[in-house]
């Protein structure tokens, strides 16, 4: 069970590390993206745009590689729940939107996003579970 | 776990401050959206139609130009033709809940170098509510 968790937390973190750096290397397009939720101030997207690839990135990348492995995990499932909260709004508002998760690759809409993130906080929620049991 | 996610969230800031300044396709701080009054008191606004051609051919805005992503290339030269520096660009596409103005005002900006480029707030419903 150690293992697969184990193996379960580098999936995951590879995950994250991939879709931040495909949204670090073109933040305007993704500015763009976030803004077509319509939830945010233009300010407040511009913030995201720039600050949000890179927590992906250096939670995912802790996540990979095992260090402050709570932290990132913790986190990780924090940003996944905000991630299906913006899918979820989108959709109960019938916007036709890219989901903007990993740029502009993978199908249009948002369904398909929806439940890809499902299953990682599935993955995540097991993962956290697993380390505030663990004895420290 | 607290002292862990600080320390990362901490992490993640300083190449984001990097790439606020110096990420070469860092967003501009500016808010492009407008509303249709905004756009229409720009007398010499260049206005742009990022909808279907079919969308474009059954009604545009008077003086509109098509331009979307997937005739992008052989409709490009007559925008160009029709800019310049000075007029401010407006694009719109279907609705409020559209995405391809937003995609066609980004590709101005950084293939065409277009500056004042503007997306048009609820597209060409918000324009057909106001003149009907």
């Amino acid at each position: 069970m150690k293992c697969f968790a184990r193996i379960l937390g580098i999936a995951v973190g590879a995950v994250f590390l991939i879709a931040g750096a495909m949204k670090a290397w073109n933040p305007a397009q993704f500015a763009s993206d976030v803004q077509n939720y319509r939830l945010l101030t233009w300010t407040s997207v511009v913030m995201v745009a720039l600050y949000l690839p890179w927590l992906e990135i250096v939670s995912g990348a802790a996540l990979v590689f095992g260090i402050a492995r709570r932290g990132s995990i913790a986190i990780c499932t924090g940003l996944m729940l905000v991630f299906i909260g913006a899918l979820i709004s989108a959709k109960l508002r019938g916007l036709d939107i890219d989901c903007g998760c990993f740029g502009h690759t993978g199908p249009h809409g948002i369904t398909w996003p929806l439940l890809r993130d499902a299953l990682l906080l599935a993955a995540l929620l097991f993962l956290l579970f697993r380390e505030t049991r663990a004895p420290r | 776990m607290r002292r862990q996610i600080v320390a990362l969230l901490l992490l993640a800031l300083a190449p984001a401050l990097l790439a606020a300044f110096f990420h070469p396709r860092r967003p501009s701080w500016r808010t492009d959206e407008i509303t249709v009054a905004v756009a229409q008191s720009w007398k010499d606004a260049l206005w742009l139609d990022a909808r279907p051609r079919d969308a474009f051919e059954h009604a545009h805005v008077p003086g509109a130009l098509l331009l979307n992503e997937d005739e992008w290339n052989d409709l490009l030269p007559a925008v160009l033709d029709a800019w310049n520096p000075d007029r401010n660009v407006v694009v719109y596409c279907s609705s409020l809940s559209c995405q391809a103005s937003r995609d066609v005002a980004r590709r101005l900006r950084e293939e065409a170098q277009f500056s004042r480029v503007f997306v048009l707030q609820g597209g060409w419903e918000a324009w057909e509510k106001t003149h009907r």
